[in-house]
């Protein structure tokens, strides 16, 4: 009868033993790195991306698919490595603190770049030319925030757009902000809005998957540009390599290809 | 009127005003229509295997690390409450109606983005670690309170039977209190069981790479993809098909343990 609760405390000690021993063995060897760039995970270009953002970055399937995914693929290949994608809030993306902390190397996420990012985040060099639009139902006749007086318009949590809309916004209209693209996209097409402003190559394929429905009221010309973002003086070979390739597309015509095969039509320049 | 009849009359409407009601729902839905946007088959086709595979399994393994944990650190709080020692009670005290009074969303994003920015760094193991911090933890709280309960509601015989068998008071505690206490709260710890399956739905704002995706953000993902609210409706249903069960577990051992007594 004695030996029993001792044998028990024996296996006790066993098991914490060992799970002491899994926690502290598994710590090691997960980064590396790869002609001078430092990977957060080995074998991996790990990218932190807010879905849905098509055609930048969506799911296809299982699949994450489009014009970022499809770039930064490019540079997974020359790195020699696998790209991994991570769904993030985009909060944490443009606060710089996804790559600060390590939770990936690079952030594609059709990111504008502005002075206010730039402190907290190395970007590459812009990618894209973006523009912000309002888009409307099909025959509403809204094509200003003016014409919204006493309705609501929607924008998409921490992006250049709601600041837009934030700061020109006449005093009648209602702003109301939506966590990701697809919700502020369904609010639209339940008319709890009138108008929702996001980026412009956004609601172009959204117009493009759903014919008919919606119209882009008007342009903010902002003279936005979006660039990859990586991690502010921590990896300044992977923002050198970053341009490389895209330079490189941009010349061989990789780049246009990419551009058609998302945009259905050619680059302006 | 004769009291039998009045009864009678009373249920006879309410029998009266549910019917309207049915009827009422029946004819003014859009029958087709909630047909096509909530259960159109085409949709829900594509969902499987992985709505199984991937998302229920995430959310099982998620809530059992959580579980497992918040039992494991609930118990030590428990056991603390009930100590001799003050400062231990005022710690057990403190840490309790912390986690009690804090939306876990809230706790979540802490985890995953305060810790983060104040260290420089991600927590080791990220995000499984958070997981199992931010479902975990708070469940603890919850889980001391019950466990303590059922330290209390085994009879004092007990101990005191354990104790002139030569035990000390320790191993009575962990020998004999212990277990019949887990035993009187199967229920209630069912119960949480259930709550952190539901409650695992939101570590999907800690990031989510392919394939760690739960029910919830499968479903979201989905939606977006199909343009379709059908894959919410049978992520809901994998929520059920566990969900269920564990109620009517739960049920049936309530049950028992008043026959029991």
């Amino acid at each position: 009868m004695t030996l029993r609760p001792r044998r028990r405390q024996r296996m006790l000690a066993t098991v914490i033993a060992l799970a002491a021993l899994t926690l502290t063995g598994c710590g090691a060897g997960r980064s590396a790195r790869v002609d001078g760039v430092s990977l957060v995970k080995g074998g991996t270009l790990t990218t932190c991306t807010h879905l849905p953002y098509a055609p930048f970055q969506f799911k296809q399937g299982a699949k994450v698919v489009g014009f970022d995914v499809d770039l930064i693929d490019l540079v997974a290949k020359r790195l020699g490595v696998r790209q991994e994608i991570i769904d993030t809030p985009f909060e944490g993306i443009k606060s710089g603190q996804d790559l600060g902390t390590g939770k990936c190397d690079i952030a594609a996420a059709g990111m504008t770049i502005t002075d206010k990012r730039k402190k907290v985040i190395a970007f590459s060099s812009p990618y894209f030319d973006a523009t912000q639009a309002l888009l409307v139902k099909k025959g509403s006749g809204i094509s200003s925030l003016a014409d919204l007086t006493g309705k609501s318009v929607g924008v998409e949590t921490a992006t250049t757009g709601k600041d837009y809309v934030d700061a020109k916004r006449p005093s009648g209209v209602k702003v109301i902000e939506f966590e990701d693209l697809a919700t502020e996209q369904q609010a639209l097409a339940t008319g709890q809005i009138g108008g929702a402003v996001n980026d412009l190559p956004v609601w172009l394929y959204y117009i493009k998957q759903h014919p008919g429905g919606f119209e882009v009221g008007t342009q903010f010309d902002t003279g936005e540009r979006y660039g990859f973002g990586i991690k502010k003086g921590g990896n300044p070979k992977l923002v050198q390599i970053v341009d490389d390739v895209l330079a490189k597309a941009k010349s061989d015509g990789t780049y246009a290809r990419l551009y058609e095969k998302w945009f259905g039509r050619k680059p302006s320049k | 009127m004769p009291r039998t009849r009045r009864t009678r009359l009373i249920r006879g409407s309410q029998y009266a005003a549910f019917g309207l009601l049915v009827l009422v729902i029946a004819l003014t839905v859009d029958w087709p229509s909630i047909r096509d946007s909530y259960l159109d088959p085409s949709k829900a086709a594509p969902l499987f295997p992985a709505i199984l595979t991937v998302a229920l399994k995430n959310t099982l393994v998620y809530t059992a690390m959580g579980f497992a944990f918040a039992v494991m650190v609930g118990l030590i709080f428990a056991l603390m409450r009930l100590s001799p020692v003050t400062p231990y009670r005022w710690l057990a005290n403190i840490y309790i109606e912390f986690f009690r009074g804090i939306p876990l969303l809230l706790w979540l994003f802490f985890l995953g983005y305060g810790v983060p920015t104040a260290t420089g760094r991600q927590l080791p193991f990220a995000p499984y670690s958070a997981i199992v911090l931010g479902l975990g933890m708070p469940a603890a709280a919850y889980l001391a309170e019950t466990i303590r309960a059922g330290i209390q509601a085994v009879p004092r015989g007990q101990v005191e039977a354990a104790r002139s068998l030569g035990m000390s008071a320790s191993r009575a505690m962990v020998s004999i209190v212990i277990p019949q206490a887990f035993r009187i709260i199967i229920p209630p710890l069912t119960n949480e069981l259930i709550v952190l399956t539901k409650d695992s739905s939101l570590v999907a704002i800690l990031g989510v790479a392919a394939g760690t995706e739960e029910l919830t953000k499968f479903g979201r993902d989905q939606l977006n993809t199909l343009v379709n609210a059908t894959p919410l409706v049978v992520a809901g249903l994998c929520y059920l098909l566990v969900t269920v069960p564990l109620s009517l577990l739960v049920r049936r051992l309530e049950a028992r343990n008043a026959r029991a007594q």
